[in-house]
């Protein structure tokens, strides 16, 4: 019983980690909370089921539904946020809102507002053994999980560009006199931000078999709280912070029922947290 | 000359005054309705918009109300209680419809009721079953048998007819979750059954192995499930990965075809729901009202739908009596007597506006809701 519930929190855990990535990433370099983050996984989710009913390959529908949002991404910020750096930090935020709440409503205008199935009939099978049930969709994500973040990783210190990103995240203007084309270090992370963002709609809808014009309101914001959390912009911290909200939601659940709506259980960890440790788990030293 | 103009223009304008006030008699019959059709509930709000709109042509068809037309005033309330507030301020002062029909939740249409009562018109809530809405006063009614009655026929089901012993409470944490689990309790606990478990959640949880995976432990021999279709869906597909054997028993929450039954698939099968929409019915005028809205929209409609339109064929219905007025149309709600609607045959409306219908129960089988049972013995459904 223990195990299985440890089993459900790392898997909860890890859909958290993969929706609050992108956002985490756009957060470390730019200082922008990216609210339409969310608006990417909703879309992610829709050209994922639409790729996916058109060539009939999920890895296909993954490859170019990453592209098409990773480019939405490009987009966004070079005509929203780009204009708006010089802003104090609420403009582009509440800018992010509004792009989100446009985004859900396209969405809806055009695939209509009831939920639509996500059936893919993945080559291997859900593990029931010793009383223990490991969902075939879990072990997808754990798998997709891990290479996007060996993927980052690579990036980020083994490369050139990783090392302008880095050179970006500290200092934008110090980065730009040394000579580093941080427009196009921008441009990169908004392109991984967004298409993680989008390989996480895809799996979230693969999971619970729905996909729905609203899925990406509960993300919108406990994705703030992971990535808070996690230290604002560190990609490693957020994937800690995002197992250990999971693990927490999942033994409250468990073991002390639901007194407060699942959802507030994740604030009520960050609050408490936050209040030892302001910095969240991990400080601004060890971001990017 | 300039006076001659001037005299002219004043007839035209006097006849034309005239004109339009010989006109008044022709101009259509308006009907007030409001639905989330955007934001969290849009799914149910487009269904019932849908069928609103199907209503008023098929109103329309039929000769409209003593040959005038019916014309539908239409508003998203965004499942926003201030939006519903000043949406029945809008169809109430501005708007002047002579009735109104809530296509939207209880949230919405309880605090939007004092409004008509106010405005002295009467409103009939589609599916929102909150106990207080026809409370509010003699010009609200219920179109579907309250929240209360179905919680108390959810506990006849499971303790008498399915004889569960053990019972497990999941429900959604808002007026529709809250009334039928603290209904179905009460029931179940004073026939003697034992709930090991009640838990709750929020509109949009998707997320229940953690749960699931304690009332496995705790072995129940029935859950009560009070959801929506998604969350609904997740319910049934989740507790089929863990494990879970026990009769699974919903409410109308999950009465929906493309949002439930297909996403929950296989996992649906067995599932039994009270409902108010018999889709085995033999009635013709369901299987025409199915087939229409099939036909019209290009998918089955579910009880948020068929209740929507219910309540404006009812409207049509006392207005063919009584004509478009008010306070004629309150009136005569409270005559109506075992007139037939697509959720079941409506008794009468008691003192308080609490429709007495019977309460359809029904059961997933092959993929496709069928008829499990219909209860209509007075003691339980009666409000």
């Amino acid at each position: 019983m223990f195990l299985q519930q440890l089993l459900n929190s790392i898997a909860i855990g890890s859909v958290y980690a993969l929706t609050s990535m992108g956002a985490t990433l756009i957060y470390g370099i730019l200082g922008i909370l990216d609210i339409a983050n969310a608006g990417a996984y909703v879309l992610g989710a829709y050209l994922g089921l639409l790729f996916y009913s058109l060539s009939g390959n999920i890895l296909i529908a993954f490859v170019v539904t990453m592209i098409i949002t990773g480019l939405f991404g490009i987009l966004i910020q070079k005509y929203v946020y780009r204009p708006l750096l010089s802003q104090p930090a609420y403009i582009p935020l509440i800018a992010s809102i509004g792009i989100f709440i446009f985004i859900e409503n396209i969405i809806r205008l055009i695939a209509g507002p009831t939920i639509k199935e996500f059936t893919v009939n993945l080559p291997f099978q859900s593990l029931n053994f010793a009383n223990l049930h490991i969902n075939n969709v879990w072990v997808l994500i754990f798998i997709v999980a891990l290479i996007l973040m060996f993927l980052l990783w690579y990036l980020l210190k083994m490369t050139k560009i990783g090392l302008a990103w880095r050179a970006t995240a500290q200092d934008l203007d110090i980065a730009k006199t040394m000579g580093i084309n941080t427009n196009r270090v921008i441009s990169l992370n908004f392109f991984l931000g967004y298409s993680f963002a989008a390989s996480a709609g895809i799996l979230i809808g693969i999971l619970y078999n729905s996909i729905y014009p609203t899925m990406g309101s509960v993300v919108s914001y406990k994705m703030l709280a992971i990535i808070v959390l996690g230290g604002l912009g560190n990609p490693f911290g957020t994937l800690v912070a995002a197992l250990l909200i999971g693990f927490i939601e999942t033994m409250v659940g468990a073991y002390i029922g639901f007194f407060i709506p699942r959802n507030a259980i994740a604030f009520v960890a960050l609050v408490i947290i936050l209040l030892i440790s302001p910095q969240g788990l991990f400080t601004q030293k060890s971001r990017i | 000359m300039k006076r001659k103009v001037f005299s002219l223009i004043l007839v035209v304008i006097m006849v034309l005054a005239f004109n339009s006030l010989a006109m008044a008699q022709d101009d259509p019959i308006k009907l007030g309705f409001f639905a989330p059709v955007t934001g969290p509930a849009a799914a149910d709000g487009e269904s019932a918009l849908n069928s609103a709109k199907l209503a008023i042509e098929v109103i329309n068809e039929k000769g409209g109300i003593d040959g005038r037309e019916v014309e539908l005033v239409n508003y998203d309330d965004h499942l926003d209680s201030k939006q519903s507030v000043s949406i029945a301020q809008k169809l109430t002062t501005r708007d002047n419809v002579v009735a109104v029909v809530s296509g939207s939740y209880s949230g919405t249409t309880r605090p939007a009721a004092n409004i008509y009562q106010n405005a002295k018109v009467p409103m009939i809530s589609a599916y929102a079953i909150h106990p207080d809405i026809p409370k509010s006063g003699d010009y609200i009614f219920q179109q579907s048998f309250p929240g209360p009655v179905q919680g108390k026929v959810g506990g006849y089901m499971a303790v008498d007819n399915l004889g569960a012993q053990k019972i497990a409470i999941l429900y959604v944490d808002n007026d529709f979750g809250n009334t039928l689990n603290d209904n179905f309790q009460k029931y179940v606990e004073d026939k003697g059954a034992e709930v090991v478990y009640v838990d709750s959640f929020a509109i949009g949880e998707r997320e229940f192995n953690p749960v699931l995976t304690k009332i496995k432990g705790l072995n129940p021999d029935l859950i009560y499930v009070v959801a929506y279709a998604g969350e609904g869906a997740a319910i049934m597909r989740q507790s089929v990965d863990v494990g879970i054997e026990a009769q699974i028993l919903g409410t109308e929450g999950m009465d929906s075809t493309t949002q439930f039954l297909q996403v929950a698939g296989d996992a649906a099968e067995g599932l039994i729901i009270t409902t108010n929409l018999n889709r085995d019915s033999e009635e013709e005028q369901v299987r025409d009202y199915i087939n229409r809205y099939t036909e019209k929209y290009g998918f089955a409609p579910d009880m948020v739908g068929a209740s929507t339109y219910d309540g404006f064929m009812l409207l049509a219905h006392v207005m063919r009596q009584v004509g478009p007025d008010s306070e004629a149309i309150k009136d005569a709600m409270y005559e109506v007597e075992d007139y037939m609607t697509n959720t079941g045959l409506l008794y009468r409306y008691n003192e308080i506006g609490e429709a007495v219908k019977p309460v359809q129960v029904q059961i997933v089988k092959d993929g496709e809701f069928h008829y499990y049972d219909q209860i209509t013995d007075m003691d339980i459904i009666a409000p």
